[in-house]
């Protein structure tokens, strides 16, 4: 069957899909975007605004239905009675795991992937970040630095949309903002205590999030309503189906196939290049080939690499672009579970007004200017809020009274939440589980990953330090924490493709380009090789954007 | 059920010679009106009538309407039916029943028959019980949680609570929430929006 050769093919339609499926067709090249999952429309599909009442389970879920279809997908707490449908089915995706070392995949397959469902807060990374492998003799140096990428972020940036206070802080370097969110009353006292107590080394800055704050490129500003992971009508927050895949498709280049289950890559022995992408139809379950110049892998960290291991030929038998034997290991995850809560008195007369689908933020401290017994840092996330009438299940008292009280807000309380980088270890690791398929008969992975030492130390650092700053600001009741959070639900798995200057020891060159294969590009987290402590998504859209640009100057130059 | 597996279901029944009483109640569950009362699941009338009057004694009628009005006892039969599993179930219909058994040790009257005032004698003992879970003493007791969960009265206020709450009565009237915020402030007086985050 002679079939049409696109310039471009772009597998996965999510975060960094749809980056490099705008990037790809604005430069000129015609482009197929291949989705495993459903198409979405966001006049049907977009559930932010169906009140509760309507729910039947009044946003307590549907548990015997999650028990049965998503058991690993209930365990993300971003899942609600509204969005359970843009979280995949477990049955269909399985995949396995060491007895005794859970892994939790949390996926999204549709088109906008998990960028639908994601927690929006975007910040850079700075060279405290890119040289910390080099600096430490841990895996391998990065073979980028800030310089690298600033261009990129301030691209991205200006793009997508980011609201945020400028701080000057070098291990996390300003971008492009749009104005930061509103501090509430709690926030403002643990801010203020905290610039008090901890003068040059801790500060408190609202979050930076991929939510607008005012007219952006076409997209209105936030309107505060409160559950973005529900879809947004007024385009408000940064996702592919809300920012980047409109402008590829207005490019008239693009074309975006859902149902479209990538099983492999095909590899040409005679040039060393990829030729085509076998395709499983989600519908049909027909397989299918489409034939390209270039492929980029946007299809998330695991799901990349999978298809890179299930692409292994006798070139490669160890799975596709393999040669140094990193494809699949250095698997991180952020870590998440150590921290800190407590009670905020006064302001009683004060309330905030909607629901700021953000929060605030601690940059990381720990190992900026003073060495620790760890190594690399966390930050903190959280914020302030005044209890409703959920305390009411633990107050005594029923009958008139007890209604009155509780139809007023409850007190002030503050939380600080960790975030906490993941050493890579090659330990950590994803390899083919040849007699287990998916529903589309694709072999399935089996994971292996655990924290380690430093990660377990920094956890226990969190709640020391929240505490320490929660206490600064005379918060009383102070509930310090850390539990023991199975890898995967911070959902920032990365690592499982990393970049590096040496072929023998990485799997991508400077440019997301594998090292071994000429026009194949990974640029989602796989590429990562640390994960730094930052929410990553912004890094993984910036080098996306970046590869597309080298991608296209190569090819103009005859040489891709 | 999924409505499309209902659908099936009714497809197949067609074929049959009847239509079997559980796609019957089914079909009218799909196209109840809104505003008609669905059939009870869980709940047997006499359980209805309990859970209605201990709802309306937990989350009375003031200036706002209470419980019975925002229909709590049509929350809390869907979550019996279709959200606990058989222990939970059994164990909060057996809670229901040993409120009329202290009702009538106390007052020789199912719970429904007793006057609010005695209904809230009850109530006042049963929260009581559960004073020294609400409030953990130092060294509070570890299994705090499963007493508290498999406490009849406290899932009972729970549910009660979670009903109201979220149901449209609650949330426009009691609460004054609207969905779409009239604008977004940190620091905004209380009464301008409603309470909490």
């Amino acid at each position: 069957m002679a079939s049409k050769v696109y310039d471009a093919i772009v597998i996965g339609s999510g975060i960094t899909g749809g980056w490099a499926a705008k990037e790809l067709s604005e430069k000129g090249l015609e482009t197929l975007v291949l989705e495993a999952g459903r198409p979405i429309t966001p006049e049907n599909d977009y559930v932010e605004h169906v009140p509760v009442w309507e729910k039947k389970f009044r946003g307590m879920n549907d548990t015997r239905k999650l028990d049965q279809e998503q058991p690993v997908q209930r365990t993300c707490g971003g899942l609600d009675e509204w969005n359970s449908k843009f979280f995949v089915n477990d049955r269909e995706n399985p995949y396995t795991t060491p007895d005794g070392k859970p892994f939790l995949w949390i996926r999204g397959r549709q088109v906008g992937g998990r960028s639908i469902t994601w927690g929006r807060q975007t910040y850079r990374w700075s060279d405290l970040d890119f040289e910390a492998n080099l600096r430490e003799g841990i895996a391998v140096d990065w073979p980028i630095r800030y310089a690298d990428i600033a261009p990129w972020y301030d691209y991205v940036e200006d793009f997508i949309g980011v609201s945020g206070q400028a701080e000057g802080l070098p291990q996390l370097p300003d971008g492009k903002f749009l104005p930061p969110m509103e501090f509430n009353c709690a926030e403002v006292i643990v801010r203020d205590a905290i610039a008090r107590h901890f003068p040059g080394e801790r500060r408190m800055t609202m979050g930076r999030c991929a939510i607008l704050t005012q007219l952006h490129r076409g997209r209105m500003p936030c309107h505060y309503c409160g559950p973005c992971a529900r879809g947004c009508m007024t385009r408000s927050y940064f996702s592919s189906l809300n920012s980047t895949l409109p402008a590829a498709l207005a490019t008239g280049k693009t074309t975006v196939r859902p149902f479209s289950v990538v099983h492999s890559l095909v590899f040409d022995a005679n040039t060393r290049k990829l030729t085509a992408v076998r395709v499983i139809d989600g519908q049909s379950k027909q397989a299918i080939e489409f034939r390209a110049n270039v492929f980029f892998l946007c299809a998330s960290a695991l799901e990349s690499a999978r298809i890179l291991l299930n692409s292994a030929n006798p070139e490669f038998p160890d799975g596709l672009a393999n040669s140094s034997g990193e494809l699949g290991h250095n698997l991180m995850d952020h870590l998440m579970g150590g921290g800190a809560r407590g009670r905020i008195e006064g302001n009683e007369d004060k309330a905030p007004l909607g629901h700021r689908p953000n929060g605030i933020y601690v940059p990381r401290f720990r190992n900026v200017k003073q060495k620790q017994s760890f190594l690399r840092g966390y930050g903190f996330q959280g914020g302030g809020s005044r209890e409703g009438w959920q305390r009411g299940a633990n107050t005594p008292g029923f009958g008139a009274d007890f209604k009155q009280a509780l139809g007023r807000p409850g007190p002030w309380s503050m939380g600080l939440y960790g975030f906490g980088e993941c050493l890579p270890n090659h330990g950590n690791f994803i390899a083919i589980d040849k007699g287990k398929v998916d529903a589309w008969g694709i072999p399935t992975l089996h994971i292996t990953a655990q924290w380690r030492e430093n990660e377990r130390a920094l956890l226990q650092d969190m709640a020391v330090t929240a505490s320490e700053m929660l206490e600064a600001a005379g918060a009383k009741d102070i509930d310090s924490f850390v539990e023991d959070n199975a890898p995967g639900l911070t959902i920032h798995e990365m690592g499982t493709a990393r970049m590096g200057r040496d072929p023998k020891t990485s799997v991508l060159n400077a440019h997301n380009q594998a090292h071994d294969v000429q026009n194949l590009f990974v640029t989602d987290g796989a590429c990562m090789a640390s994960s730094s402590c930052v929410n990553p998504s912004l890094t993984y859209m910036a080098l996306t954007a970046r590869a597309c640009d080298y991608a296209v100057q190569q090819m103009k130059r005859g040489e891709l | 059920m999924e409505r499309r597996e209902v659908l099936k279901l009714l497809a197949g029944a067609a074929s049959l010679p009847f239509l079997s009483p559980e796609a019957f109640s089914l079909f009218q569950a799909m196209h109840a009106q809104p505003g008609k009362n669905p059939a009870l699941q869980a709940l047997n009338p006499h359980q209805n009538a309990t859970v209605i009057a201990l709802s309306d004694r937990i989350i009375p009628s003031t200036k706002t309407p209470g419980a019975k009005a925002a229909k709590v006892n049509q929350f809390i039969d869907v979550i019996v039916a279709d959200w606990y599993d058989e222990e939970e179930k059994e164990s909060f219909l057996a809670g229901l029943a040993e409120v009329d058994a202290r009702s009538q040790k106390l007052f020789g009257k199912d719970f429904v028959q007793l006057a609010p005032a005695q209904q809230d004698k009850l109530l006042t003992v049963m929260d009581g019980e559960l004073a020294d879970l609400y409030h953990p003493p130092a060294g509070y007791r570890k299994d705090r949680v499963n007493l508290l969960e498999n406490n009849f009265f406290f899932r009972m206020k729970a549910l009660t609570l979670t009903g109201y709450y979220t149901s449209q009565v609650g949330f426009e009237q009691e609460l004054h929430e609207s969905i779409i915020p009239p604008r977004h402030a940190g620091c905004a007086p209380v009464g301008e929006g409603a309470p909490g985050e």
